[in-house]
């Protein structure tokens, strides 16, 4: 088995293929997906919002997190904020709409817990939404994964 | 029993020649020296275009006159001087929403603005930066200028320690803007009045100091430069536009 793996390697070197690119992202069970890698956490009304796995792999290592106003709103699909990161910002979209009850001011001092913790302590803001119904166009956790793994096969 | 291994290498396979079989032009934009402030509206312009696919990917090539630019997370504190002794050098000061810190623009600093959707060239922000490194290191080995990336969360191209290219990237709703600035022969006195990039007590350079050929017109280096762009990126041709 481990010669026909380092074969396997080898060949995928010279179709200069990613073979074994670290496409198994942690995805978490209960969340829902939004298509741009953003994750939410619902309780009721309340959102609880941040970017995934997948999502902070691919940027590098987070050196600065801009945050919305609390009392702001935000939209489905809309940038509400960015993260920075290897000299490159890249918004942050909210998978739901409505008004940002609390935002994660230790990303301040600590942005690299995006990297470290994307599912727990990076969260970023929270949201008491306006329209539950928008939940029904994220994925869920087993469409997200396969939507992680065709969006890797690209290159 | 399946061979597993056998089966993901023919699947690997089979996604290679499909990638290989689409083609995905890149149109270049050649620009001579254009002020800071209308490259920013070009790009907006041209990112609103191509999320909504008016446009293929993009890129721009230019220079612009002294210019000091600040990234989003305007760190001020990395300009040595006034704004009003920018105005008395001649030197505009801009505010940003690309990452990165501050930086000077100028003539014979070779600019690349592309503008390029990240899915469609199968990258995420951190490769689709480490390529933007390998496409200014490529072109300065072909002066036999050996540079190479910096150290984890110092982006940008260095010889030694001295900087010869730097990097800021803005990406909104997946599209890409900004880019790099390579050092041909800009004046590089105008680095002493800001921290570049934030790091204290490395210098900058440019090709001309590095190398020991003679130079060719910019514009040739410029046309390298996205000819490697191209290549890093896999686009299967260049279409070529002249302003």
């Amino acid at each position: 088995m481990a010669s026909r793996l380092l074969w396997a390697s080898r060949a995928a070197s010279y179709l200069r293929i990613s073979a074994f690119h670290r496409g198994f992202s942690t995805v978490i069970k209960d969340l829902k997906y939004a298509d741009t890698h953003e994750w939410v956490k619902v309780d009721g009304s309340s959102a609880t919002i941040g970017i995934t796995d997948h999502a902070q792999d691919h940027l590098g290592d987070v050196v600065y997190v801009e945050l919305p106003e609390v009392g702001a709103t935000v939209a489905q699909g809309k940038n509400f904020g960015a993260v920075e990161s290897v000299k490159a910002t890249s918004d942050v979209n909210s998978p739901v709409s409505g008004e940002v009850v609390e935002v994660n001011r230790e990303l301040v001092g600590s942005p690299g817990l995006v990297n470290g913790s994307p599912y727990e302590n990076g969260w970023i803001i929270k949201v008491k939404m306006s329209d539950t119904g928008e939940l029904n166009s994220l994925m869920d956790s087993n469409r997200y994964s396969k939507f992680c793994e065709e969006e890797d096969a690209k290159h | 029993m399946v061979d597993i291994v056998d089966h993901y290498i023919c699947f690997l396979f089979q996604l290679k020649i499909h990638h290989m079989r689409l083609q995905r032009s890149l149109g270049a934009c050649k620009f001579g020296i254009i002020n800071y402030f209308d490259a920013l509206k070009l790009q907006e312009r041209l990112a609103s275009d191509r999320k909504s696919g008016k446009i293929l990917d993009t890129i721009l090539s230019l220079q612009h006159p002294p210019t000091y630019t600040l990234g989003k997370r305007r760190t001020d504190h990395n300009l040595l001087v006034s704004e009003a002794d920018l105005k008395t050098m001649g030197a505009e000061l801009h505010y940003t929403e690309r990452g990165g810190d501050i930086t000077f623009h100028g003539p014979r600093q070779a600019i690349l603005y592309p503008i390029v959707s990240l899915r469609d060239i199968g990258c995420g922000a951190r490769n689709y930066v480490e390529g933007l490194e390998s496409v200014m290191i490529e072109v300065a080995s072909f002066y036999g200028v050996n540079a190479h990336a910096g150290k984890t969360g110092e982006t940008g191209v260095w010889v030694g320690d001295r900087k010869i290219g730097a990097i800021g990237v803005r990406i909104s709703s997946g599209i890409t803007s900004h880019g790099l600035a390579f050092n041909i022969d800009p004046d590089l006195s105008y680095f002493k009045h800001i921290v570049p990039c934030g790091i204290p007590d490395k210098g900058v350079t440019s090709l001309k100091r590095e190398t020991e050929m003679e130079l060719p017109p910019d514009e040739v280096i410029h046309e390298q430069l996205i000819h490697c762009f191209a290549k890093v990126f896999r686009f299967s041709d260049i279409q070529w536009k002249t302003q």
